[in-house]
C-alpha cells in the first residue's frame, strides 16, 4: 500500500546497488534518523538514558554478532568476553591519559586481535564444536578477569571509567551520552547495510551457505571466517567500551559473564539472522520487554487488587517474556526481521495477494 | 487565422532539421532509454543524433539512396529506430515489418520496391532475410544486425554488425567536417519518412508512404488537440510496423522531445512499464482488456479483506463514473470515496501496472468495451479514445479530457478537416494525409478524391461536433431478409466478454446470423481452474459443455442489445485461436473475413444445415514454419 515501485528504474549499476531502492524505505530510514536526532528534545531523559541508550548500544553489539553468526554463519557463544576485552582495554587506555577517541579504537583493536587469535584456534572445528570452543573462550575470559587484579582490580572490585571526552569536549550530559550511542549505532548500521552489497558480504554469505562450496568458487573460507571474527570483535570491543563509558560508568566482570553472551545471541536469533532491522527488534524484545512486562504485571495486579505474593509477582514477567520469545519463533522461525519483511511484502503486493507473473 | 498558421508544419521542417535542433538545443536531455541486462542505458539527443548520422553515412556508403528501400525487421530496439531515421535522412524508404512476418509477406514487400539493405534485430530475423535472399531476392545486398549473439560463424555476403556500420559511418563523418550538415539538410518535407503497409484485411497489404510533412503534421495536430505534451515519457512497445508506434515514438518524440523507453524484450514489457511509469500510453482495446483481466484475476485470488475493500471502492467508483458519462452529477460523499479509494485501492493498483504517472492514456484502433472503458476511468486513469488510420499518420480525432463519451471518438484534431460523404463515409483532409498508395494509381484514385481521404469508415458528427464511428463501410452487410448489419460491430460486442478472444459473425445473404468464436485461453483457463473444470489443451477446453454455458451468457447479453432479426442463433467454439501466422487475422489482429469463411467452410455450412456436430480439420502454422492440422468434432450450440 505504501510501497510505490512504479517509475523506479536504474540507469547504471551504481544506482542499481543503492541501499534503499524504494522511496518508501528511503523515507522511513530518513524519518527514523531524524527522529533519532531530535529524540533528546522530545523524550524525557529518564527514558532516553535508561531505555533508548542501552537499546542503541546493544543493537550495535548485536549487529556485530550478527556479522559472525548471521552473515558468516559461525555460532559464537563468547561474545560478551570479546566485549569485555574492549571495555577494559579502552578504560585502561583512557585512565592512562590517552584521548578517548584513541582509547575506543585501542579497545576495538585489542578485541579484534584477541578475537581473531582465538578464532584461529577455534575455526579448526565447525558447527556445534565451534560453539563449544567459543563457550570455552568465555569461561577462560571470565577466569582471567576475576583472577587478574591488574586488569579488573579483583573479583569483587569494579573499575571506574574516566569522564568521556570526544573531540576535546567533555561529555557529561544525558543528551551527550545519547548522541555518542546514537552515533555509534548509526555507524555500525551503515556498515552492516553496506556489507550486503560488497564482495566481502557476498563472500561471507557464500561461506555461510556451504563453506566448501564457497571454496570451490574461489572464496578462501578460512580467511573470510577470520575476517568476520576480527570485524565483529572490533564492533564488540567498541560497543563494550561505550557501554561502560556512557551507561554503566563502572566496569565489573559480571557485566560480561556467560549469560550476557547467551543474551546477545538470543537478541540476534529472535531478531533474525542476517537481518539489520531484525537486530533492532531483537534487542528491543530481549532488553526492553522484560521491564515493560514487569511494569504491566505490577500495574495489573495492583489495579485488580489481587493479592499475589512478591515472589510469584517476580516470576510472572519472566514466564510471559519467555513465552513471548517462544511465540515469536513459532510464528516466524526466521525472527522479527523476517516478520517485518513479511509485512513489507504484504504491503508491497497490496491489494493483490502475490506478485503478478 | 494566426492560430491556424502555427498549426501548419512550418514549410521547411524535416526530420533532419528537427534532429539538428534537438542535438544543438537539447543535446543533454535524454532521448532514449534502452533496457539491457536490467539497466536502462540512456542516450542524450546529442549522442542519439550522432549515432543516426553515423548510421546514415554508413548506409550511404552501402548504396542506400532515394527511391530505394531498407527493410527494418524486429521488435522494438533503439538501433532499429535510429536506423529508420537514418534511412529517412537519406531520402530512402524505411520499411518496418512485423517481427513475425512470414516469408510470403516479405516477398510481397520485395515485389513493391527495390530493397537494397535490411536492418535486423537478431539471428532469427537475419535467418529470415537470408532465406528470402536464397528464394530469389538477391537485391538485398547488405544485412545489418543489432544483436550479435549466434551470428559469429555466419559467412554470408554483406552481413555486417551494427557496430561495424557505425564505424564505417563515423570514419566517413570525421573525414569531412561538413558531412553532418549535408546529411541533415538533404531531405525536403515532401521526402519520405516511412514506408508502411495497410493491414490488408481484404487482400494483400498496400504500400503507404508517409512523407516527413505528413508525420510531423500529425504530431503537431495531436499536440494541439492535447494528446501529448512536451517531454513525455513513452514506452516503445507497440509493433514498429504499426503506424501508431511511428507517430508517437518517432514523429511526436522528435518534435516534442519525448524520452523513448525501449523495453528489454517483448516478454518483459509489463515489468518494464512499471519501472518506467510512462506519462503517455497508447494501447489497443485488446491490451486494455487484457490488463483488466489480469487485475480481475489478481483480485479474485486475493484475500477476503482485500477483495471486499476492492469491491467496496471499485463498485462506487464505477457507479460514479457511469453517472458522469451519462451527464448526471454524483453524491456529496463521492469525492471522499474517491480520495480514500485512491489511497487504499486505486493508487496501489495503478502502481503495480506502472500507470501512476499516466497523464495521457489512449485507446485506438477498434471500439472499446463499455466495462473496460468505465473501469479505467473509475481507476482514475483518464482513458480517452483516439481515431486514426495509417493513411492519415494515425491521428484524426481524439477526445479532449473534459468531454469523454463512450460512443464518440472526440472532435477532429486541429489541422484536420472532416466531412461526411452522402453515403455516410467519413472524409478527411489534412497535411497529415498521404499522397497515395505506392505504385497503385487505381487504389489511390479510389481513396483520395480532390484532396479528401476516404477513410472507409461509416460515421456521423453529433451536434456538439463529436465524431461517431460506426464501422467499415465495406463491411456493411445484408441478410437474406434485407436486414442491414455491420458484422464487426457485433463481433466487437461479443469480444467485450473477457471469455471471447476473437469472433466471426456470419449471415451475409443468409436467413439468420450465427457466429464462430475463439475463447480466451487465459481467462477461460483461469475460470476452469477456479470452477474445477478439467481440461488438457485449448482444443479440449474450448469444447467443454461448461465453457459453452459460459459463452451462452455472453451471447445472451449481446443478443439483448440487437434487434430481433439480427440476433445470433447458433455458434461454434473453434478448437484453435485465430492466428496471424495462419492468415486468419492480420498482425494487428483484425479479422480476414474471406480467409476464415473459406477455411471453415464446413463449419459455416453446418451452422445453417441443422446438423448437431461438424468435423473440422484446422490448419496450424507453427513458429518453425511447419504446418500441422487440428482435427476435431465440434458440437453446434443453440443460443
Amino acid at each position: 500500500m505504501f510501497y510505490r515501485l512504479s517509475g523506479v528504474h536504474h540507469a547504471d549499476y551504481v544506482s542499481d546497488t543503492r541501499i534503499f531502492k524504494l522511496p518508501a524505505d528511503r523515507n522511513l530510514a530518513a524519518f527514523i534518523f531524524l527522529f533519532g536526532l531530535v529524540a533528546p528534545f522530545i523524550i524525557p531523559s529518564l527514558y532516553l538514558n535508561s531505555y533508548i541508550l542501552p537499546w542503541l548500544i546493544w543493537t550495535a553489539a548485536a549487529l556485530g554478532l550478527n556479522l559472525v553468526t548471521g552473515w558468516a554463519g559461525q555460532l559464537h557463544l563468547g561474545y560478551a568476553a570479546v566485549m569485555a576485552v574492549g571495555a577494559y582495554s579502552a578504560i585502561h587506555a583512557a585512565r592512562f591519559g590517552i584521548p578517548w577517541e584513541f582509547a575506543l579504537i585501542i579497545g576495538g583493536l585489542s578485541s579484534s586481535v584477541i578475537g581473531s587469535l582465538f578464532a584461529f584456534a577455534a575455526l579448526r572445528v565447525k558447527g556445534l564444536y565451534l560453539a563449544l570452543t567459543t563457550l570455552a573462550m568465555q569461561f577462560v575470559m571470565d577466569w582471567v578477569l576475576t583472577h587478574s587484579p591488574a586488569i579488573t582490580g579483583g573479583s569483587h572490585a569494579s573499575l571506574q571509567s574516566p569522564t568521556l571526552a570526544l573531540l576535546g569536549q567533555d561529555i557529561t550530559s544525558d543528551a551527550g551520552y545519547y548522541y555518542v550511542a546514537f552515533g555509534w549505532c548509526v555507524l555500525v548500521t551503515i556498515f552492516m547495510l553496506n556489507l550486503k552489497r560488497t564482495g566481502l558480504g557476498r563472500a561471507l554469505v557464500a561461506v555461510r551457505e556451504k563453506d566448501f562450496a564457497a571454496a570451490i568458487l574461489g572464496v578462501n573460507s578460512f580467511y573470510y571466517k577470520i575476517l568476520a571474527f576480527a570485524t565483529s570483535s572490533f564492533i564488540a570491543g567498541v560497543s563494550g567500551a561505550l557501554l561502560i563509558a556512557t551507561f554503566f560508568f563502572l566496569a565489573a566482570p559480571e557485566q560480561f559473564s556467560v549469560n550476557v553472551s547467551i543474551q546477545v545471541l538470543a537478541m540476534v536469533i529472535v531478531g533474525g539472522l542476517g537481518s539489520v532491522i531484525g537486530s533492532y527488534f531483537g534487542v528491543a524484545l530481549i532488553l526492553l520487554v522484560p521491564g515493560l512486562v514487569n511494569g504491566l504485571v505490577v500495574a495489573g495486579s495492583a489495579g485488580l487488587g489481587t493479592q499475589i505474593n512478591v515472589e510469584t509477582l517476580a516470576h510472572i514477567p519472566n514466564a510471559v517474556y519467555g513465552a513471548l520469545i517462544v511465540v515469536v519463533l513459532l510464528i516466524e522461525p526466521l525472527g522479527l526481521g523476517k516478520l517485518y519483511g513479511n509485512i513489507r511484502d504484504y504491503l508491497m503486493v497490496w491489494p493483490f495477494d502475490q506478485l503478478r507473473k | 487565422m494566426a492560430e491556424e498558421a502555427t498549426l501548419q508544419v512550418s514549410a521547411s521542417e524535416t526530420i533532419g532539421t528537427l534532429l539538428a535542433r534537438n542535438a544543438s538545443h537539447y543535446g543533454s536531455s535524454i532521448a532514449l532509454r534502452e533496457k539491457e541486462r536490467g539497466i536502462w542505458k540512456e542516450s542524450t539527443w546529442a549522442e542519439y543524433v550522432e549515432e543516426i548520422l553515423a548510421c546514415a553515412a554508413g548506409l550511404e556508403k552501402l548504396g542506400v539512396e532515394p527511391g530505394k528501400a531498407v527493410l527494418v525487421l524486429g521488435d522494438n530496439r533503439a538501433r532499429l529506430y535510429a536506423g529508420m531515421l537514418a534511412v529517412s535522412l537519406l531520402g530512402a524508404y524505411a520499411m518496418p515489418a512485423y517481427p513475425g512476418a512470414t516469408l510470403e509477406e516479405l516477398q510481397h514487400f520485395l515485389g513493391e520496391v527495390e530493397i537494397v539493405a535490411a536492418i535486423a534485430e537478431d539471428q532469427e530475423q537475419v535467418d529470415k532475410i537470408l532465406e528470402v535472399r536464397t528464394a530469389g531476392a538477391s537485391g538485398i545486398a547488405h544485412v545489418i544486425y543489432d544483436e550479435t549473439r549466434g551470428l559469429g560463424f555466419y559467412e554470408d555476403d554483406g552481413l555486417m554488425s551494427w557496430d561495424h556500420l557505425i564505424d564505417i559511418g563515423r570514419h566517413d563523418l570525421n573525414e569531412d567536417p561538413h558531412r553532418r550538415e549535408s546529411i541533415l539538410n538533404r531531405t525536403k518535407p515532401d521526402d519520405p519518412a516511412i514506408f508502411m503497409h495497410s493491414s490488408g484485411t481484404t487482400g494483400k497489404p498496400k504500400g503507404i508512404v508517409l512523407s516527413q510533412k505528413n508525420v510531423l503534421a500529425a504530431a503537431r495536430n495531436g499536440h494541439a488537440a492535447g494528446a501529448f505534451e512536451e517531454n513525455e515519457d513513452v514506452l516503445a512497445y507497440l509493433p514498429m510496423a504499426w503506424v501508431g508506434d511511428f507517430a508517437i515514438t518517432v514523429a511526436a518524440a522528435l518534435l516534442w522531445r519525448f524520452t523513448v523507453n525501449v523495453p528489454e524484450r517483448q516478454e518483459t514489457v509489463v515489468r518494464d512499464m512499471r519501472e518506467i511509469a510512462p506519462t503517455f500510453y497508447l494501447a489497443a482495446p485488446r491490451s486494455w482488456d487484457q490488463m483488466l483481466t489480469t487485475i480481475q484475476v489478481g483480485m479474485e485470488n486475493s484475500t477476503p479483506l482485500k477483495k471486499w475493500l476492492y469491491r467496496f471502492f471499485m463498485d462506487r467508483a464505477v457507479a460514479a463514473e457511469t453517472r458522469k458519462l451519462n451527464g448526471e452529477s454524483g453524491g456529496a460523499l463521492e469525492p471522499l470515496g474517491r480520495l480514500l479509494g485512491e489511497a487504499i485501492v486505486f493508487g496501489p493498483i495503478k502502481d503495480q501496472f506502472g500507470m501512476s504517472r499516466l497523464k495521457n492514456a489512449f485507446t485506438g484502433g477498434e471500439a472499446i468495451g463499455e466495462d473496460t472503458f468505465v473501469f479505467y476511468r473509475a481507476l482514475g486513469i483518464k482513458l480517452r479514445q483516439l481515431y486514426g488510420q495509417t493513411e492519415n499518420s494515425a491521428i484524426n480525432a481524439i477526445q479532449s479530457p473534459g468531454e469523454v463519451r463512450l460512443h464518440t471518438v472526440g472532435k477532429p484534431v486541429p489541422g484536420v478537416e472532416l466531412k461526411i460523404a452522402d453515403d455516410g463515409e467519413i472524409l478527411i483532409r489534412s497535411d497529415s494525409v498521404f499522397k497515395g498508395y505506392f505504385n497503385k494509381p487505381e487504389a489511390t484514385a479510389e481513396a483520395l478524391e480532390g484532396g479528401w481521404l476516404r477513410t472507409g469508415d461509416a460515421g456521423y458528427v453529433e451536434e456538439n461536433g463529436q465524431l461517431v464511428v460506426l464501422g467499415r463501410v465495406s463491411e456493411v452487410m445484408y441478410t437474406a431478409g434485407g436486414e442491414r448489419y455491420v458484422p464487426n460491430y457485433i463481433e466487437n460486442r461479443l469480444k467485450f466478454s473477457p471469455y471471447i478472444k476473437d469472433a466471426a459473425v456470419l449471415g451475409a445473404g443468409l436467413d439468420e446470423l450465427t457466429a464462430m468464436v475463439c475463447v480466451d485461453f487465459e481467462a477461460v483457463g483461469h475460470w476452469a481452474e477456479v470452477n474445477g473444470v478439467p481440461y488438457t489443451s485449448y482444443a479440449d477446453l474450448s469444447q467443454r459443455a461448461e465453457v459453452a454455458t459460459l459463452l451462452h451468457g455472453a451471447f445472451k447479453r449481446v443478443n439483448n442489445a440487437l434487434t430481433e432479426p439480427l440476433r445470433l442463433q447458433r455458434f461454434v467454439s473453434l478448437p484453435k485461436e485465430f492466428d496471424p501466422d495462419d492468415g486468419e487475422i492480420t498482425r494487428t489482429r483484425k479479422l480476414r473475413r474471406k480467409v476464415v469463411e473459406e477455411r471453415y467452410a464446413d463449419v459455416v455450412a453446418a451452422l445453417y444445415d441443422g446438423s448437431k456436430e461438424v468435423h473440422v480439420s484446422a490448419q496450424v502454422t507453427y513458429e518453425t514454419g511447419e504446418v500441422g492440422k487440428v482435427e476435431r468434432s465440434l458440437p453446434i450450440r443453440e443460443v
